[in-house]
Parts: C-alpha cells; sequence; structure tokens
C-alpha cells in the first residue's frame, strides 16, 4: 500500500463482511466480544455484547500491540503475530493482519485457548482477503465524502475550537 | 493513516501531541477535556502514567465532533511520553498517527531539548515511510507565562552583555531555531491555563482534514 496514503476508506460491503467474520469467531469460539482494529486503535467494527468503553480498548489494544512490535524489533524478531492476555475471569486474544489490521477476541475461562487460536486464524485469512480488496478498491475522498466536505468541516472547527 | 467507515458514516483521525518531557502535552489534553466545547462530544481522558504522574505510555482523549455533511467525525487525541527513556515508546504511540502538535518548551533552558525532540519526531515520521516535510504538523511554543531572567556578563575586552538564563525565549528567536523556514504554523501558548490550546487544535483539526 502506498505509505503517502493518509485515508483507508472501508465501503459498506466489506464493513458487512467483517461484521459476519467477527459474529462467526464469537459465535463459534463463545466468546463475548471481537474488534476489529486499524494498527492506529480506531476501532473499525466489534460484534459481541460486552459493555465496555470500546474507543478505550482500541487505543490500548492498539497501543499494546504497537509497544510489543519495538519489543520484537529489539529482541531482532520482526513482529509478534499474536498476542495473549491471560485475567482471572477474561481472556482477550489479538492477532495481527497484514501489519494494517488487528483483530481482537475476548473470551472467558469457559473457553479453551487452543480454539480460540485456531478459528482466530480462519478469521484472520478471511480478514486479509477483505484488507486486500479495501486496498485495490480505494475511491477517491470526493466520490465517498462529497466535494463541500472538507469546506463544512473547516467550518464547523472554526466553530467549535475557539479559545 | 484516518479511517473512513463509510458503512457507520464515520471519519476517524488520530493526533498525536509530540515534544520534549513536562512541556505541557498533557496539559494541553487536560485543558480540551476540561472545556470541550459544546457540540462535541468528550470520551474519557485516558492517561497511563508513572506513579509521580509523569507520562508513561500515553494520554488518550476521544473527540467527537459531531455530524458533518452526514459523517460522524472523531478526533483521538493521544500525547506521548516526552522523557528521553521512553523513545520506544513514542515510536509506538505515534503509529498511524495522521498529524502531530509539537509543544515546545519556550524556556531558554529547554532549546536543546526541543531541537532534540523534533530531530526524533522527523526520524520516526520518515521510518513510517512517510515524507516528513509532507507530514501535518503545527508548533505550540508553550510557557509563555515564564518571565525571562537575565545576567550581565563581563566579556574579556571588557564590554558587557545582557544573557538570557531563564524564562520563556522570545518567539523570533524559537522561530530561529525551531521552524527556521517557517514551514509550519506556530501558536503561543500557555497550556496550564487554556491560552492558545484551541487554537492550536483548530489549526491541527484543519491540516489533517486537509490531507484526507
Amino acid at each position: 500500500m502506498d505509505p503517502q496514503l493518509t485515508s483507508l476508506i472501508v465501503p459498506t460491503e466489506e464493513v458487512m463482511q467483517i461484521e459476519e467474520c467477527l459474529m462467526h469467531l464469537v459465535e463459534d469460539t463463545g466468546g463475548s466480544h471481537a474488534l476489529l482494529l486499524d494498527k492506529s486503535g480506531q476501532v473499525i467494527t466489534s460484534q459481541g455484547d460486552g459493555n465496555q468503553d470500546i474507543t478505550a480498548l482500541g487505543a490500548l489494544i492498539a497501543g499494546t500491540f504497537a509497544s510489543s512490535r519495538e519489543v520484537a524489533k529489539l529482541l531482532r524478531e520482526k513482529d509478534f503475530r499474536m498476542l495473549f492476555q491471560q485475567g482471572v475471569r477474561e481472556n482477550i486474544f489479538i492477532a495481527l493482519i497484514e501489519e494494517q489490521w488487528i483483530l481482537c477476541i475476548i473470551f472467558n475461562k469457559g473457553t479453551h485457548i487452543g480454539l480460540v487460536k485456531v478459528l482466530t486464524k480462519k478469521a484472520t485469512d478471511e480478514l486479509a482477503s477483505v484488507l486486500d480488496r479495501v486496498r485495490h478498491q480505494h475511491k477517491q475522498r470526493d466520490e465517498v465524502l462529497g466535494s463541500s466536505f472538507r469546506t463544512s468541516m473547516e467550518d464547523t472547527i472554526d466553530l467549535l475550537f475557539r479559545d | 493513516m484516518a479511517l473512513i467507515n463509510v458503512a457507520a458514516r464515520e471519519i476517524h483521525c488520530k493526533v498525536v501531541y509530540y515534544g520534549p518531557g513536562m512541556g505541557g502535552k498533557t496539559s494541553n489534553l487536560q485543558h480540551i477535556h476540561n472545556r470541550a466545547p459544546d457540540g462535541t462530544k468528550k470520551g474519557k481522558l485516558l492517561s497511563i502514567e508513572t506513579e509521580t504522574e509523569r507520562t508513561l505510555f500515553f494520554d488518550f482523549l476521544p473527540l467527537d465532533l459531531g455530524k458533518v455533511r452526514g459523517f460522524d467525525t472523531h478526533f483521538h487525541l493521544y500525547t506521548v511520553p516526552g522523557q528521553g527513556l521512553y523513545d520506544r515508546t513514542r515510536v509506538a504511540v505515534l503509529n498511524g498517527a495522521d498529524g502531530v502538535v509539537f509543544v515546545a518548551d519556550s524556556q531558554v533552558q529547554k532549546l536543546q531539548e526541543n531541537l532534540a525532540s523534533l530531530k526524533e519526531l522527523a526520524m520516526n515520521i520518515t521510518r513510517q515511510n512517510k515524507k516528513f516535510q509532507d507530514f501535518p504538523v503545527v508548533l505550540q511554543y508553550n510557557k509563555r507565562d515564564i518571565q525571562p531572567v537575565y545576567e550581565e556578563q563581563v566579556l574579556p575586552d571588557g564590554t558587557r552583555r545582557r544573557r538570557q538564563v531563564a524564562g520563556a525565549l522570545p518567539v523570533a528567536v524559537l522561530d530561529k531555531y525551531i521552524n527556521p523556514k517557517m514551514q509550519w504554523q506556530r501558536f503561543e501558548a500557555v497550556a496550564m491555563r487554556g491560552d492558545g490550546v484551541f487554537e492550536t487544535l483548530r489549526a491541527i483539526s484543519k491540516l489533517v482534514i486537509s490531507k484526507l
């Protein structure tokens, strides 16, 4: 992907495919929640019945992943592609998708980690092909937002952010 | 990289406050959090800090600007830990940023730290395979309220010279060293009391939106 590209546009059809994939992952593993994040920490979409602060969760999980990547570099490892965080009640399994997205599943002690690993691998493969389509179909901003979006946004920012 | 979710009609942008330690990055976010304007929806200010309240990993503040042309626009504001020790953590937080506010400490004794931090920022952006000269950056000269202190020196030839030993450097001097080509918009601020905080946020928000 062009590193100078400043935005990633995820079309409706792809978002629906991601939601379906996350829903299957939650159902098949018996997990409580699955999230797909961009590596910058923004939540693309989530599925499940958790009542957590998803935005904060996304920022923290992406931070953990980015931090582990720096640890990997210090150990001359390319990446840690999977992370597992184990609590008394809740566990989190996190997997990287093509250096761009992060898949995260939250599950409790009733679910076996082996099952989560296998099904997450299947889901990451599916999501990697969705990401590939998103990258290749990259639409122009104006096509999605409309040509007057920027002016409207600037007016809104002027109105809101006054000292 | 900003994220545009067409199905949910959402836009997400990431702005990182970068700069030397104790420069006022967290104070910027605290003021934005305390005085979030009507019409915006703020989330919880999340801080991961040391026992002495220095930033350990990052501060995070989600700010929802409401609907614009049918799209909900969310700005995610982060700070990096400024202390030298945490250089790798700064790389991690900077990952995927759409714009940076560089918070410079105006004090004379902090000039070298400002320059070192700016150099490090340029290196970290370049490592993300982005061109630093094209990357959205806004400068904030913070702590403008600290009065300058001068000392008179007698040079070997007997002439007397006044030298600034403490307090905020004049803006022209900061420009000369930090922004010599005047390529970045810069704002004077006293973040602790909120002066210049929203002005800076307004500039970086517009810059990021212009690059979408």
